[in-house]
């Protein structure tokens, strides 16, 4: 049953992954200067709520600013 | 209004920052010291060698911005700010498109770094918003 939901959720992900190509290389084609990690970044950040997006920055730049220290 | 990278990353640009820079049209208006006051903080009026500042455990994140370098007046821009939901307010955030602008004219080391990827976020938030209209 387990193996069975894991076999599902895998088969949802690669659908997800298989979209969210479709659309980089849509994008691609009207921009064909764009950079196809910053693309694919952005539309995996719209799936998300805006204050996730922040908090997931704010989280990174800090880090690298300690680093940096 | 939130500006700078954090008005980017809240409309979903891949980039990272420090701090959440806020730009007030009257940095003397009594809801803001209040809301200070809130979270322990401080308004720090500008001296000689200080920029304004918040000041106080809950104003680590926050920094103020007194003038954005490409864009028009603060009345101006908050006329195309975008509104953010947050709980039972809405939050008023820079535009994606000037936040690009401010950077391109800023045009700071640091700013040319992220003007490529806030171009392409631009672009595809832009085919996003277009892919909703449709449906």
């Amino acid at each position: 049953m387990k193996q069975r939901a894991q076999f599902q959720d895998a088969a949802k992900a690669r659908r997800w992954a298989r979209r969210l190509s479709v659309r980089v290389e849509k994008i691609l084609a009207a921009n064909p200067r764009a950079d196809r990690d910053n693309i694919r970044h952005t539309l995996i950040l719209l799936e998300q709520p805006p204050l996730e997006r922040l908090q997931r920055s704010l989280i990174r730049g800090r880090a690298t600013a300690i680093f940096r220290k | 209004m939130v500006v700078g990278l954090s008005a980017a990353t809240l409309q979903g640009a891949p980039v990272v920052t420090q701090d959440v820079d806020l730009w007030f049209e009257n940095l003397g208006e009594q809801k803001i010291s209040r809301a200070l006051q809130e979270v322990g903080a401080a308004y720090v009026p500008p001296s000689a060698i200080n920029p304004p500042m918040l000041a106080g455990a809950g104003a680590e994140l926050f920094d103020i911005v007194i003038r954005m370098d490409g864009l028009g007046t603060f009345a101006d821009e908050i006329k195309k700010c975008v509104e953010i939901p947050l709980g039972r307010q809405k939050l008023k955030v820079l535009s994606l498109e000037q936040v690009l602008a401010s950077k391109m004219a800023a045009n700071r080391p640091k700013d040319k770094l992220t003007i490529p990827v806030l171009r392409d976020a631009l672009a595809a938030t832009r085919s996003v918003k277009r892919r909703a209209k449709k449906k």
